[in-house]
């Protein structure tokens, strides 16, 4: 069995395998260093996802062959498929192994994987499935141990004796598989029953448990088909139809069962007419049954079909990837969430699925080279001892070398390809502050005890005539533009804070070369925190890196913002004398809080003041409330532009008080935007 | 299942849509009293201003200057409670459902199971838990009342036993004849969760259907939803057990049926083994 390395499929197989584990790593060191968030596309509506849809919910119903065979093999009699009860186990073992270490990245808190155990709770449906799935774990352990036993490196009398118990022990371990495995097929469906609300009417049914269950044992069948089918392509073993042609037939019935139940029982509750109604989830049930289960269950009840092997292929990968389908649709695709919110999984998230599967491809590849897998004891030709190692030991350099390098290179590229949020952590999006606007408004000449009424209308018709306002310049501030702003008079501040000397009071610092500069200029992003200092222009102006020293003094330890001269030392324009707000703090050069945090910290502090100081005429003052005002019925988008209104829409909007004057959509004209406009000195 | 809830013993928040003014005082008193961090523009996150890691309770603004306040429901069959798989969250006698975050490993099964889509994921940091509100639990276990309804300057949310609730909200409901939303062939205005899903620890009374956008699905119906996944639950037992008996009863129908056809055979193998060898004799 001499092979040319790196000719044969099973070599290229390899090496793409081993690419894909570097990809793997580097996404691993990615989701555990920064988290699920930075990692994933999964979000408070979508908080399950590929990883719990693939890993886990297609991952253990992949894995369903090893109890199908085993049961055929040692329950039923059916010894002639003795030879595919090895794959089949070691390929379940590798699945459910695989569907662990899925879970340790889905998990927000992995090393509590354990806590099922310490903290029962039999409520619970999934705790059902945890226990299941540990103890499956154990009992695919002891049933794949003779393979291993058989190794020479075991001939030795102890591992003779486990051998001994372990097959003596077969049939109880057997059961007990069987019974653990119809737990938690079935139950992983019944995880959805809680949540009649979020699953699509299509999907959702009372029996989930029987149609996880039924798909699963279809998917077994034909999974093992489908491994027996390229094990042979890549190991180049002969295929025996006769037996899968065995499977087949079997998979055709339990395929068939499947469909009635799921339409018998969505036509029982009346819900059957709803896969007609044209939606795009109606045609996804559609194509997913037919594909998953009506189209191979009628396929493979020919003798013709289920004896050849393309059509043995056909037939067990459409099932594959229908009833993979099925999970993913009740766990992502027909799982409702709210209008807008989307959930598309990131590429480092299907790294993670990918790069599990391919690692466990590569452990059966290892174990199919070194241990005897395929199992040709009894009813093939003879095979005495682990089949040869595959390649010499003289030529195993070079392929090491060559996935060594191919691993290098895959993770190289991978971290190339990694996004912001993986390399850096999870960062909020920039919310960019808008400037404020100046509006015409109309304001009530008697101020109520606290808060001046604004009509924000050119025609305040409806008001009554001892109210008739004036008209006023309005501020409204709304960085973000969601329309709900805090209107704003200059007059009215400039009264209270005594006169046109008051400006300093809140205006503060200008950009260089400026007299009056927008606060969103410097408090650029509404939530964050932004820089003001562009120091590559600095670095620009100042003749390259020899003009370090003008704002770094020569004599610092450390050249950083902390040492650095502040701006309004050379720009001495900058800075309004008398401020409020303290800019000349040399930890706040060039660094701006985000306009929301500015904005309250500029109105907050005196509204507080006020209140505390002369409670009778400024009581409430401190209240969100008597700035943050709702409008009613307004539509806000007549705004911006100013398009004058047929006569009959006019209507005034208050903006005074808790119950707001209606019916008043408003009508506001822009004058234009606050940069170069406002007040400043 | 459970013991019918004693309403005169277990507390829960009124919250009263009509009075609320939007000031969100509630949601600050909330930040403060659980140090929660300032909103952040997240990924997950629609608005700034949706329930959050750092935000337990919200206002919603609906169309027309209706303001609703977002908590948890507090449900009293909690749907995140029995879907647990460690019992991190667990509801108490008094009326809080209450977060252990030493047990919680992080499956997320609470988030898909709530009904309203209440337990938030703080995805920001690297050892997430879940975050939801938890209705003060330590300080109305020690008497007090929660921080958001003894913040609010308009007594639009309030807080007492869960009967006092109910009867505060019937009296209102005299007290302004039309005022409050009335289902359409109902003859009492609605109180928000006072059945539905078997009803919860934080009611509503509103001028506007609030199940329009509150809850996953406007009709969540009053069924308690443990009792869903109950129904399959319940069948482990006998499935063990059945299925266990079954495969052994077909284990050994068919090995005895082989091993009496190898017998027939051998018998068989016997006879013409004689039958040959009589012609000999």
């Amino acid at each position: 069995m001499h092979r040319v390395i790196g000719k044969t499929t099973l070599e290229r197989v390899k090496t793409l395998l081993w690419a894909i584990t570097g990809v793997w790593t580097v996404v691993t060191v990615a989701r555990f260093a920064h988290g699920i968030g930075a990692t994933s596309g999964l979000t408070d509506v979508a908080p399950w996802g590929f990883w719990i849809a693939f890993d886990v919910m297609a991952g253990v119903a992949l894995a369903a062959g090893g109890f199908v065979i085993a049961a055929a093999v040692y329950i039923f009699g059916l010894t002639k498929y003795h030879g595919m009860a090895r794959p089949a186990i070691l390929t379940a073992l590798l699945g459910y192994i695989a569907v662990a270490v899925g879970l340790l990245y889905d998990l927000g808190i992995p090393w509590h994987i354990w806590h099922p155990m310490i903290f029962p709770q039999h409520h619970s449906v999934l705790f059902e499935v945890a226990m299941c799935v540990m103890l499956y774990l154990t009992v695919l352990s002891l049933e794949f141990t003779p393979v291993v036993l058989e190794h020479p490196l075991f001939h030795r009398p102890l591992f003779e004796k486990l051998l001994h118990l372990i097959k003596k022990a077969t049939i109880p371990i057997v059961i007990t598989g069987i019974v653990l495995s119809t737990l938690h097929q079935s139950s992983l469906g019944s995880l959805f029953l809680i949540q009649p609300f979020r699953v699509h009417p299509l999907w959702y049914s009372p029996l989930l448990y029987a149609l996880f269950f039924v798909s699963a044992v279809a998917l077994g069948l034909m999974m093992v088909t489908l491994e027996a089918l390229v094990s042979a392509w890549l190991f180049g073993h002969r295929v025996r139809t006769d037996l899968l042609a065995g499977l087949g037939r079997v998979a055709s019935f339990v395929l068939s069962f499947y469909v009635l139940l799921r339409v018998g029982d969505l036509w029982h509750r009346g819900i059957l007419p709803g896969a007609m109604d044209g939606s795009w989830q109606a045609g996804l049930f559609l194509l997913e049954l037919a594909f998953s289960a009506v189209i191979p269950a009628v396929l493979l009840a020919f003798r013709r079909v289920r004896n050849s092997i393309p059509g043995l292929a056909t037939c067990s990968l459409m099932v594959v990837f229908g009833i993979i389908a099925y999970r993913f649709d009740i766990c992502i695709i027909a799982f409702t969430r709210p209008e807008g919110m989307t959930y598309w999984p990131t590429w480092t998230e299907l790294a993670v699925s990918v790069g599990i599967v391919s690692g466990a491809l590569l452990v059966f590849i290892f174990f199919n080279e070194n241990l005897r897998i395929v199992d040709h004891g009894e009813h093939g030709e003879e095979v005495t001892a682990p089949s040869p190692p595959p390649v010499e030991q003289a030529r195993l350099g070079p392929v090491l070398r060559r996935h060594s390098l191919v691993f290098i290179v895959a993770a190289a590229l991978a971290i190339g390809f990694l996004p912001e949020d993986a390399i850096f952590g999870p960062q909020p999006r920039r919310t960019p502050a808008q400037p404020a606007r100046n509006v015409e408004a109309m304001a009530t000449p008697a101020p109520p005890p606290v808060m001046r009424t604004f009509l924000v209308s050119s025609l305040a018709g409806n008001v009554p005539a001892a109210e008739r306002p004036k008209p006023v310049q309005l501020k409204v501030i709304d960085g973000n533009r969601d329309w709900r702003f805090v209107p704003f008079t200059h007059e009215d501040h400039i009264a209270a804070l005594s006169g046109r000397e008051s400006c300093r009071l809140c205006h503060h610092q200008n950009l260089a070369f400026d007299q009056n500069s927008a606060c969103y200029r410097c408090h650029r992003d509404m939530y964050e925190t932004t820089d003001t200092f562009d120091h590559v222009l600095h670095v620009d102006k100042l003749a390259g890196s020899d003009g370090c020293t003008v704002c770094h003094p020569a004599d610092v330890a450390r050249r950083s913002r902390d040492t650095a001269l502040a701006c309004w030392q050379c720009h001495g324009d900058m800075v309004v004398a008398g401020s409020i707000v303290p800019t000349v703090e040399r930890k706040l050069v060039g660094i701006a809080p985000g306009y929301v945090d500015a904005m309250h910290g500029l109105c907050v502090r005196c509204h507080r003041d006020l209140a505390e100081r002369q409670p009778e005429k400024y009581a409430h003052f401190d209240r969100c409330d008597v700035c943050h005002r709702e409008f009613q019925d307004t539509d806000h988008r007549r705004m911006a532009p100013y398009v004058p209104m047929p006569p009959g829409h006019v209507k005034a909007a208050s903006m005074s008080g808790l119950a707001p004057v209606s019916p008043p959509p408003p009508l506001l004209r822009e004058t234009g935007e606050e940069a170069g406009k406002g007040g400043a000195p | 299942m459970k013991p019918p809830v004693d309403n005169t013993r277990t507390y829960a928040i009124l919250t009263d849509t009509t009075l609320c003014t939007g000031c969100e005082t509630c949601v600050q008193a909330c930040k403060q009293t659980y140090h929660l961090d300032r909103d952040r523009a997240w990924r997950w996150k629609r608005r700034i201003d949706d329930l959050s890691s750092t935000r337990f309770t919200t206002i919603i603004r609906r169309p027309g200057g209706h303001f609703v306040r977002h908590q948890c429901r507090h449900c009293l069959e909690p749907a995140c409670a029995s879907a647990c798989i460690v019992g991190a969250l667990q509801k108490t006698d008094i009326g809080p459902v209450i977060y252990d975050e030493k047990r919680c490993m992080g499956c997320r099964y609470c988030m898909i199971a709530c009904p309203y889509g209440i337990p938030r994921y703080s995805w920001e940091k690297q050892v997430p838990l879940v975050r939801k509100c938890v209705l003060c639990y330590d300080r109305i276990r020690n008497g007090g009342q929660p921080a958001c309804t003894q913040a609010c300057p308009y007594h639009a949310t309030i807080f007492g036993t869960r009967a006092e609730m109910l009867a505060e909200a019937r009296r209102r409901f005299g007290q302004n004849p039309g005022k409050y939303f009335t289902r359409p062939g109902k003859t009492e205005p609605e109180i928000f969760g006072e059945h539905e899903v078997a009803g919860t620890s934080v009611l509503y009374i509103s001028d506007i259907d609030l199940n329009q956008f509150l809850p996953w699905r406007p009709n969540l119906g009053d069924q308690p939803l443990p009792a869903l996944t109950w129904a399959a639950l319940s069948k482990v037992p006998p499935v063990v057990f059945g299925v266990a008996a079954l495969m052994s009863g077909v284990y050994w129908i068919i090995g005895r049926r082989m091993h009496l056809q190898a017998e027939a055979a051998e018998t068989a193998e016997q006879n013409q083994a004689d039958s040959l060898e009589e012609p000999h004799a």
